[in-house]
């Protein structure tokens, strides 16, 4: 963009502005082509079965993926889709899904190729991203010996991929909302799982939710009220 | 309980099978571009609410938008999640726009209204909104119900997160450097629409989305 007569760049910028809502408006009125009672259901209120965490890549839209549409899955997405116990903003939304909708299934989804695990394991000063990336590099400590003989660069990658996705599924079943509510209502269950540019597939790490609450809880259980 | 569990899991690896089979057929090397990198030119900070799902509601594409959603898409100065999102979008990725977009029947708005207590992680998340209740208490009476109330809540708080976002230091550099521009919007659930708040640029003018200013 840069050097260009600033009015072409109004011009262009004017036809992405109008391309968004444009889009907007042509989406609503095949929902209520299709279903004039679309949006009357739909303001009554949300009860979605999943809660997704996942990166904030733009190639990973939780909903388009998974085929759901609008209604059906809360969402949370942020770099390289970590949960941390002192975040505020994830713990909301943890507790908010748990708690008070009551989900069924926690999806924690990461992806190949995430541009924040490669940040975080780059010999370099991210600045104001280092405190959250720095939990990735934690990561790469609790399976150094893993990884470290993992010779192939790419492959080690994809696998601190994967082994980061693990680590957030217990960050979540660590949490006392997640222990208390699955202790009465036995849900939700929590699932690891990565996206795959190369076929558009989800993967299932398959982490094995009851015995990794069982594990977790001799040392973080917070089950009791 | 277990088999229905285990059918609503089924249904989006269903789902997601279907997706990707579609995605092929229309353009077979549509994987093949997409694992090669992103150049989205937006940073959507929306609701984590499952009504909202915005590349759906702006019929866009994966690649399309960056995306961050938390409880009533807010962005406190102190929050590192949405800080190292911002730092990533602007500061490396180079998005030419941020919009925060609020919507109408938000839970986080609605539990704003008043101080009833839902556990010390989401009164504190929700402290900031239920504080701009109290300031803006006089214009909130006059409104006719709940509803009204809940939407102009919403709308309060998009303005406030992009005043937050504002003392980002990748958010001023990009709006000094390059024209960064920043967006406040509402996702009306009762009808499907997009809203632009234009009072989200400081004046009340009424100026083009990506009107560089
Ligand atoms: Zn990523
Ligand atoms: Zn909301």
């Amino acid at each position: 963009m840069a050097g260009q007569d600033p009015k072409e760049v109004r011009k262009y910028l004017q036809q992405s502005h109008d391309r968004i809502f444009e889009n907007n408006r042509k989406w609503a009125k095949e929902h209520v082509e299709k279903n004039p009672e679309f949006f009357n259901e739909l303001s009554a209120g949300q009860e979605p079965d999943y809660l997704w965490i996942g990166c904030s890549d733009s190639r990973i839209p939780a909903e388009a993926i998974t085929g759901l549409g609008p209604g059906e899955m809360f969402i949370h997405r942020n770099i390289a889709n970590l949960v941390c116990n002192t975040d505020l903003n994830v713990m909301s939304v943890v507790n908010y899904a748990v708690r008070h909708l009551k989900v069924k299934h926690i999806i924690v989804c990461g992806h190949y190729g995430c541009g924040g695990v490669k940040a975080a394991i780059s010999p370099k000063d991210m600045g104001l991203l280092n405190p959250w990336l720095r939990n990735i590099r934690d990561v790469y400590r609790l399976h150094e010996t893993e990884l470290d003989a993992i010779k192939d660069e790419e492959k080690r990658y994809d696998r601190l991929v994967e082994l980061n996705v693990v680590e957030q599924c217990r960050n979540i079943i660590k949490t006392a909302a997640v222990q208390q509510s699955y202790k009465k209502n036995e849900f939700p269950i929590v699932h690891g799982w990565v996206f795959g540019f190369k076929d558009g597939l989800l993967k299932d790490l398959e982490i094995g939710f009851e015995d990794m609450l069982k594990g977790i809880q001799k040392i973080y259980d917070l089950s009791t009220e | 309980m277990a088999s229905s569990a285990a059918d609503a899991i089924e249904r989006i690896v269903a789902g997601n099978r279907v997706y990707a089979q579609k995605t092929t057929e229309q353009d077979p090397n549509a994987f093949a571009d997409l694992s090669k990198g992103q150049w989205p030119e937006i940073l959507w900070i929306g609701c984590a609410d499952s009504r909202v799902p915005e590349t759906t509601i702006c019929n866009c594409k994966p690649g399309d938008i960056f995306v961050h959603r938390n409880i009533a898409n807010c962005v406190h100065a102190h929050d590192n999640n949405t800080a190292a999102v911002v730092q990533y979008a602007v500061g490396a990725l180079g998005v030419k726009k941020v919009i925060v977009c609020g919507h109408t029947r938000c839970g986080g708005a609605q539990h704003s209204l008043n101080d009833h207590d839902l556990g010390e992680t989401l009164n504190t998340w929700l402290h900031p909104m239920r504080e701009l209740r109290r300031k803006h208490k006089a214009e909130l009476d006059n409104l006719p119900d709940d509803d009204a109330r809940a939407v102009r809540i919403a709308e309060l708080n998009v303005i406030q997160s992009l005043d937050v976002l504002k003392q980002h230091p990748a958010v001023t550099k990009a709006i000094n450097d390059r024209g960064l521009t920043l967006h406040g919007m509402i996702f009306d659930i009762t009808n499907g629409q997009l809203r632009l708040l234009e009072e989200s640029g400081g004046r009340r003018a009424n100026v083009g989305l990506w009107s560089p200013s």
